[in-house]
């Protein structure tokens, strides 16, 4: 009998040591690791496919019971929506177009021009304490890890595991999550640089004279001379406005410039909206309302490329100092409703790699 | 393993779409506590150790931290037969229950002390409530098929 104790005990010991050199060298980016994943799912993946299709009837009747009423309203709600936005999606499509073309002529990176790849999403994680899910393409698509994974409405994470056909995708939720985003400010909320006093925009009318040949009928031409280089001369009066020569620079109160700061997002957990940190609190940039857009910042170091939509502030607390405030934010992607995805097949200058 | 392979086959499909509470029930957490709780520390910390490896690799933690929080919670649970001679099947429902919040809460710590920050909140109690409720139903259903399990691999 305490043979066989000593024996699970040596088995218990063996055991743990294995998980914990597993723990480390996972951490370290062993490949290890995700050979001995890979391994398992060989042999997993068909026996979780058979489960899947004998427990789907049960899924189901679940959803049924639990999510009815809430579906139906749901699908009231969208009808409502989708009238509502089917206009604006044009004008919004056209807008979208012209900004394309513009940055595009001035040899600006545009989403448009990115090559993307749309994967299904084909599970969660089986875990309460991971934000990620699993979609059913990988390298063979050219997926690689760290690119950024959208839905229609915006961004919803990035691709954080890669394998031949399929692929882990870490929610923007997840705490581990971060990356780089631009605040857009209201305009109402921009202020005025440089004195305060002279800020107000000043103008001077001046009054110039200006003469204009008047045309001679000598031919029979009308208002023709032939040889003649001179014209009489007709007096205009046109007034031109001259700007003060005051060196302030204005932003208009209520122009259309509006003001962007670049700031951290950071996931905090799925019962948590993920905020936005290390706001510079410049004057320049003025008060942040909520419902100010969100969208990824980009950059050289960046995994995301500019201009992704990300969501609206919702809350925004004041820290005192030179802190800046930290903004709450409403996703515009629903993560816990994620069908289909689109992963965006980009890389940051500083990650690719020269042929 | 070919059961423990079903089990974490329940749970990456069914269990991964039934979420009361927006909790999912933690069956191989389940698994762990019920081997502890039916066959004592020792076995139950093997089996926890075993099953805890092959939920790692459907997981995206690192590889063992499942592993050495599913042997705790079974070595934890394994316990009880020290406490109660002469168990029923309902007092063993009750251990399971307990053994299961602590592994449900024991996960996040692990996760916090390998530097896998941001997990450690609130919402772990609560958490843990639940799977613990959730747990306490389904393991009368469960103990059976850990019992013929282990009886037929560790044990024997």
């Amino acid at each position: 009998m305490s043979a066989i104790s000593a024996r699970r005990k040596r088995a218990i010991a063996l055991l743990s040591l294995t998980s914990i050199i597993l723990v480390t060298l996972d951490l370290q980016g062993s490949g290890s690791a995700s050979v001995l994943r890979g391994t398992f799912g060989v042999f997993f993946r068909p026996i979780e496919g058979v489960t899947r299709v004998i427990t789907r009837p049960v899924s189901n009747a679940w959803h049924g019971i639990t999510h009815y009423n809430a579906v139906t309203k749901e699908n009231d709600l969208l009808r409502e929506k989708i009238a509502q936005q089917e206009g604006a999606a044009v004008a919004a499509a056209a807008s979208v177009r012209l900004s394309q073309e513009l940055l595009a002529l001035n040899g600006l990176p545009t989403l448009a021009g990115i090559n993307s790849v749309s994967a299904q999403v084909i599970g969660d994680s089986p875990s309460n304490y991971s934000q990620s899910v699993e979609i059913n393409q990988g390298s063979d698509s050219g997926i690689k890890v760290g690119m950024p994974v959208m839905n229609a409405a915006g961004l919803v994470g990035k691709i954080t595991k890669v394998f031949p056909r399929r692929s882990i995708v870490m929610l923007i939720t997840d705490p581990e999550y971060a990356l780089s985003v631009k605040v857009i400010n209201n305009p109402e909320a921009a202020s005025p640089i440089g004195d305060p006093e002279a800020s107000a925009s000043t103008s001077s009318t001046t009054t110039t004279t200006t003469t204009i040949p008047k045309p001679q009928a000598t031919s029979n031409i009308p208002g023709f001379t032939p040889g003649t280089t001179t014209m009489p001369l007709t007096t205009v009066n046109v007034t031109v406005n001259v700007p003060s020569l005051t060196p302030t620079l204005t932003v208009p109160a209520n122009g259309a410039l509006p003001v962007r700061e670049t700031g951290i997002l950071e996931g905090r957990g799925s019962s948590r909206v993920p905020i936005v940190r290390f706001i510079d609190s410049a004057q320049r940039f003025g008060t942040i309302l909520p419902g100010a857009p969100i969208v990824t910042s980009g950059g050289s170091l960046s995994l995301a490329p500019p201009d992704i939509v990300v969501g609206t502030v919702s809350k925004v607390t004041d820290r005192l100092g030179t802190a800046g405030p930290i903004l709450e934010i409403n996703l515009v992607a629903d993560l816990t409703n994620l069908s289909f995805v689109r992963i965006l097949l980009y890389q940051p200058i500083t990650e690719q790699v020269k042929p | 393993m070919l059961v423990a392979s079903v089990v974490l086959g329940l749970q990456t499909t069914l269990f991964n779409d039934l979420r009361p509470f927006g909790v999912m029930a933690q069956v191989m957490v389940l698994f762990a506590a019920c081997a502890g709780v039916i066959y004592g520390a020792e076995i139950g910390a093997v089996a926890g150790l075993i099953v805890g490896l092959m939920y790692d690799c459907v997981l995206t933690t690192p590889l063992g931290l499942a592993s050495l929080v599913l042997g705790a919670t079974a070595l934890v649970a394994g316990a009880f037969p020290y406490f109660v001679r002469e168990s029923s099947w309902w007092n063993k429902a009750i251990a399971v229950a307990v053994a299961s919040a602590f592994g449900e809460i024991l996960f996040p710590v692990a996760q916090a002390l390998v530097g896998l920050g941001g997990w450690v909140q609130w919402r772990v109690i609560g958490v843990a409530l639940i799977v613990a409720l959730l747990n306490l139903f389904l393991a009368p259903l469960l103990m059976p098929v850990v019992r013929w399990t282990l009886k037929e691999s560790l044990v024997g």
